[in-house]
């Protein structure tokens, strides 16, 4: 991968990245394996792109894509090896982030599921329902009242902390 | 003082190295291990495979009335385990302190050779392990009343008791087995491990356009 890359077509959109990632992942290790991992699939799959969408939302898809795929090998290995990362993975997941707040409301969405977790940070950055919808590949008329109910269940996870 | 989700969102990432990007410069480091320890592990599953198979060979041979063909076996198999052992204790000889690329090189390097030392193995492993297995055959020819009576009754050249032709038939094939051992080795190899040698290629390649 070339600086000029990294900088140009992965840099701008680093946020995002390292905000999805951060709620897949439990620890700093897994953190930055899955970041890396996103870079080097945005970077294998640059030729695939085909301008039919934004490069905002290819990135936020290979992202997407990169998380839910290495969760799912993540889960599969835990059903073997249970024991050895879940006290570790709860101790580090609750200091990720200087501010207290960010870490109780990161640890309510990690408690969603896969696509509710993508569904609320995408809402939480700001993104369309329609970019939203493009981005998880689903129907922008359910995106609004599934960010509701999302939102509901965050209030009940954070103990009625929010408003 | 209640706060909602999209203020705790926006207040919580204003602050300063509220998200640090990790380096991105070892970005192999953890893949060629993962895909190295792999291999390593599915050699040993193999090894132990291999040791199953020759103590369960043997004891179907000996159950049916040829120990001798259940030992050879097993001592050829076990042949092909002590190969792999030696040449497994090399792999420690590799410096995990190098860098990914190098180590993922070396590696690559170390399971090319251990492929054609094994081929060159295999050669005089299939064809002996082929005629060993034909003992039983050739038993059964000799002591059964029925086969026994047919082939004298023939009017075959026969050499020990079986046509002389039997006896060119198979060692055409073993001498087929030994010239193209090398090959029936690798799509042996292939069969077991062609999806994780692809894979420690792409991860090869990819690391080489990214050192470009």
């Amino acid at each position: 991968m070339s600086s000029d890359f990294y900088t140009t077509s992965i840099l701008p959109y680093t946020v995002i990245i390292l905000k999805l990632c951060r709620a897949y992942t439990n620890s700093q290790e897994d953190f930055e394996d899955y970041y890396q991992e996103v870079c080097l699939q945005i970077w294998r799959s640059r030729e695939n792109f085909r301008e039919e969408s934004q490069w905002s939302t290819w990135i936020y898809r290979i992202t997407l894509n990169v998380c839910l795929t290495l969760l799912k090998k993540k889960k599969n290995n835990a059903q073997y090896f249970a024991s050895d990362y879940l006290p570790i993975d709860e101790a580090e997941e609750n200091s990720a982030f200087a501010d207290e707040n960010l870490n109780e409301l990161y640890k309510a969405i990690r408690q969603l599921s896969e696509i509710d977790r993508a569904v609320i940070m995408l809402y939480l950055e700001e993104k369309t329902y329609q970019e939203i919808a493009e981005i998880i590949g689903t129907n922008p008329n359910n995106i609004g009242v599934r960010i509701n109910r999302i939102k509901e269940r965050l209030k009940i996870l954070l103990d009625g902390k929010v408003n | 003082m209640e706060k909602s989700i999209e203020s705790i969102w926006k207040d919580g990432f204003l602050k300063k190295d509220a998200l640090v990007a990790p380096k991105i410069n070892e970005l192999y480091k953890q893949k060629s291990i993962h895909i190295i320890d792999k291999i390593k592990r599915m050699m040993k599953m193999n090894l132990y495979a291999i040791f199953g198979f020759a103590v369960i060979n043997s004891g179907i041979y000996v159950a049916l009335g040829t120990p001798i063909t259940g030992i050879v076996i097993f001592f050829l198999l076990m042949g092909v385990c002590w190969v792999s052992i030696k040449q497994a204790k090399t792999l420690k000889n590799i410096d995990s302190n190098l860098s990914s690329y190098d180590y993922i090189m070396t590696f690559r390097t170390w399971l090319n050779l251990a492929i054609s030392n094994n081929s060159k193995v295999m050669r005089f492993i299939y064809p002996l392990a082929f005629l060993a297995a034909l003992m039983p055959i050739i038993h059964a020819l000799k002591t059964v009343k029925v086969t026994q009576e047919a082939i004298t009754q023939s009017s075959l050249h026969l050499m020990y008791g079986i046509p002389t032709v039997m006896w060119l038939i198979a060692i055409a094939i073993a001498g087929a087995m030994f010239v193209y051992g090398d090959k029936i080795y690798k799509w042996d190899v292939s069969l077991v491990y062609s999806r994780v040698f692809q894979k420690l290629d792409e991860l090869i390649a990819d690391m080489e356009e990214l050192k470009k």
